[in-house]
């Protein structure tokens, strides 16, 4: 893939989506997976499949349930932290880089 | 690969491996293969009143497609390497 | 690869299936995609309002794609569970 031009620059160049991912690389990421789960966390490691380590994270599971009476759709999210976590890439559906506000 | 070897230097070291059913398994990390399927022993359920199912198994395999995550001993994680590693293979491929 | 199952050859292994099935048996053979053989095998159901149930199934071949893990049963401990007093909901399936 490497053609010489990247090979000499190859920390800056951005030329395929898990570039974006490299230069994320400790620094805190936002990632949304399957089931309604969100993490946010620092990156540590990563591969081709998604495989991340994370450390510092923060999970955010939100659950839907319906009213009985009103049938109206209560979301509810309940957050928890982990000091080092490994997330197995097939349930990652987006990873955010570094954000500039918030966490 | 990354992974594979990350997970062999924690073998003996205890981590929670968290599944897609939503069981939550406490033991040693025993053997890890390439496909990251995983052996624990000496294991708890992590809340062991709502799940009862396991109370008599003591070491078990699970298959790598049902883990969502392990938590990890993060002192045991060097995360220089880590990043050094990811960092590598990545500008690599 | 999956020859870390050899262990397990002909100790008592309790499966949990990705629909949230448990079937108990004795581990006769494997293979690397963790095709099962069991033998003597049954299934444990249970129920939030009653005991488990235990349901014979004989000699039973489990496709290893419907696999979730793998337990090692300690036939003593289990030997000392009371299962008309186990009551818990079935496990979750898989969600992939």
């Amino acid at each position: 893939m490497a053609d010489e031009q990247e090979q000499q620059v190859p920390v800056q160049n951005v030329e395929e989506p898990l570039d974006l991912i490299r230069l994320s690389l400790d620094e805190r990421i936002y990632v949304k997976m399957r089931n309604e789960r969100e993490l946010r966390g620092r990156l540590h490691a990563y591969d081709q499949h998604l495989n991340m380590i994370m450390g510092d994270v923060e999970e955010t599971v939100t659950t839907v349930e319906i009213d009985e009476e009103t049938y109206e759709e209560i979301y509810k999210s309940t957050k928890r932290n982990i000091p080092m976590l490994f997330v197995r890439g097939d349930g990652v559906i987006l990873v955010s880089p570094p954000m500039r506000t918030g966490t | 690969m990354l992974f594979y070897s990350f997970f062999k230097s924690l073998v003996g070291k205890d981590v929670v491996v968290e599944l897609k059913n939503d069981l939550s398994i406490c033991g040693t990390l025993h053997s890890v293969d390439q496909f990251l399927n995983i052996k624990l022993t000496d294991i708890q359920v992590t809340d062991p009143d709502t799940y009862p199912h396991m109370l008599s198994v003591k070491n078990c395999f699970i298959r790598c497609s049902v883990v969502r995550y392990v938590q990890l001993p993060a002192d045991e994680c060097d995360t220089q390497l880590l990043q050094r590693c990811s960092k590598k293979r990545g500008s690599s491929e | 690869m999956a020859s870390a199952l050899e262990s397990y050859v002909n100790r008592t292994v309790s499966i949990v299936t990705a629909d949230g099935r448990i079937i108990v048996g004795t581990l006769k053979g494997f293979d690397q995609t963790i095709n099962l053989i069991l033998d003597e095998s049954h299934e444990r159901v249970y129920s939030a309002t009653q005991g488990v149930e235990q349901v014979i199934l004989g000699l039973y071949i489990i496709r290893g794609d419907n696999v979730a893990l793998i337990g090692e049963i300690d036939d003593e401990a289990d030997q000392r569970l009371d299962f008309n007093d186990i009551k818990a909901e079935p496990l979750n399936s898989v969600l992939h």
